[in-house]
């Protein structure tokens, strides 16, 4: 059953065309990732489907919500759609704890304890029950996107959404987060990712979307992307990422 | 110099200990207007777009602009906004304290990254919520070094409303050896009003930086 359906998305910035007439859909419990040389439009599309961006022409549907319409309430859109950023962007003036309560507390109206016990489940979730207390600066980039995984999971959203989620981690950091993203995947979340992380994507996508110049130049499992790419464009860039050089 | 100007200094310690307490409690008056009216004003001069971010930010300029006893001879004198000296002391030094401190507060909203409203934002905040529990808690402690600095310009700045004749520690220093007779004492009397300001500007410092400790966002390399 379809969860996502982005149907013939364009966006500009100025005279730039960052995405040019992407089109995808996703079931109930898929993983997609995005793939593409850096400024091809992947974090662009991304933030479309929460509508930190807005798109110039074209539809995105979440289940019967049409998310691109101007009526469509983003507050009530974002709680349906979780989102980790590259940079983890956890609220630096509140602990581990707190930037999972937040939103449940804030957004949903939740009382505090009721809060506080869904937090700790979500943090015990992605391991991280012993750093509730923790503020963010005393915490490895690792345990820190940890915690925005949670942050997120916590609206019990239906899609999430992964931006470049370990682009900014130490090659030995990125394991304990990809672990977490493939428990995530293992468990039927619905979730569309931009990454570069050949380990995750062979594992655990369902589709993999090769996009270039704001285009999606082709899709496919990843055994056929990986294995027999029909377009030089994603052959040469496999190759590239392969030997380590978009990393 | 004279002997018994210390003791005459001394005799009259209560006279002048009166005046440092109009001088406290005009330097907090002045400072909440200036952080009910400046708090805001930063806000809106970063987050406010068309005619009130412009009024806010031009009133700004001007208030900074002028002299500070200007500001004060104009509101006691011609526009009258008060009969009690106090309060015209703390309306002036209030709004040139608003404009200093929304020029802190902007600053310090500015420098809050950008994710940390995005990720708000994501999680289904409306702006202004994330604004007031995410951008707002940070940016108030990094107003905090501007905010101290504020605090002693506006402490010692209640001298000025000597020039409207409030009794606070200044006019009163002044009026010791001037309506007494007792000229000899003047270097005495400013040494020890200048000692009290001291120790007032000295004792608060060292206060705001406990508070400034107590508040900080803990990191690992402090621990």
């Amino acid at each position: 059953m379809t969860l996502l359906r982005v149907e013939t998305v364009d966006k500009s910035y100025g005279d730039e065309e960052v995405l040019n007439g992407v089109s995808f859909e996703m079931d109930r419990g898929d993983v997609d990732v995005l793939m593409g040389p850096s400024g091809s439009g992947k974090s662009t599309m991304l933030r479309c489907v929460n509508r930190l961006t807005d798109v110039d022409s074209g539809h995105i549907w979440l289940d019967e919500t049409d998310v691109t319409a101007p009526e469509t309430d983003v507050n009530e859109l974002r709680q349906d759609v979780g989102m980790v950023f590259q940079d983890f962007n956890l609220f630096a003036h509140l602990t581990a704890l707190e930037n999972v309560t937040l939103g449940l507390k804030r957004v949903r109206g939740m009382p505090e304890a009721e809060a506080r016990d869904a937090a700790r489940d979500h943090l015990e979730q992605v391991g991280l029950a012993a750093q509730a207390e923790s503020y963010p600066a005393e915490l490895s980039g690792g345990q820190q996107q940890r915690v925005g995984i949670a942050r997120a999971l916590a609206m019990e959203p239906k899609l999430m959404l992964f931006d470049e989620p370990t682009s900014a981690l130490d090659p030995e950091l990125v394991g304990e987060v990809v672990d977490v993203m493939a428990d995530l995947a293992e468990g039927g979340m619905t979730m569309l990712v931009v990454s570069h992380e050949m380990g995750f994507a062979r594992s655990a996508a369902d589709d993999i979307h090769f996009l270039d110049n704001g285009r999606i130049v082709e899709s496919g499992p990843p055994e056929q992307l990986f294995e027999r790419p029909e377009h030089d464009r994603t052959e040469a860039f496999l190759t590239g990422l392969q030997s380590g050089e978009h990393r | 110099m004279q002997a018994g100007d210390w003791a005459f200094v001394l005799d009259n310690a209560d006279y002048l200990l009166t005046g440092a307490g109009v001088t406290v409690g005009l330097t907090f008056a002045a400072l909440a207007v200036g952080f009910l009216l400046g708090f805001p004003a930063g806000a809106v001069e970063v987050y406010g777009d068309g005619l009130l971010a412009r009024a806010v930010s031009a009133s700004g300029v001007l208030l900074r602009g002028t002299p500070i006893v200007v500001i004060m001879l104009v509101l006691f004198f011609v526009v009258s906004v008060s009969q009690s000296a106090f309060v015209t002391a703390a309306v002036g030094l209030g709004l040139r304290s608003a404009a200093y401190q929304s020029q802190i507060f902007r600053g310090a909203l500015q420098s809050v990254d950008e994710g940390q409203l995005e990720a708000a934002r994501a999680i289904g905040m409306s702006r202004f919520e994330a604004i007031r529990h995410v951008v707002v808690p940070q940016a108030l402690r990094r107003s905090m070094p501007g905010f101290q600095n504020e605090f002693t310009i506006v402490l010692k700045d209640t001298s000025i409303a000597f020039a409207i004749g409030l009794a606070e520690l200044l006019t009163r220093g002044y009026d010791l050896f001037t309506q007494t007779g007792r000229s000899t004492a003047v270097l005495e009397v400013f040494l020890a009003i200048s000692a009290i300001y001291f120790v007032l500007t000295f004792a608060t410092n060292r206060g705001l930086d406990r508070l400034a400790d107590y508040y900080a966002i803990p990191s690992g390399e402090n621990r």
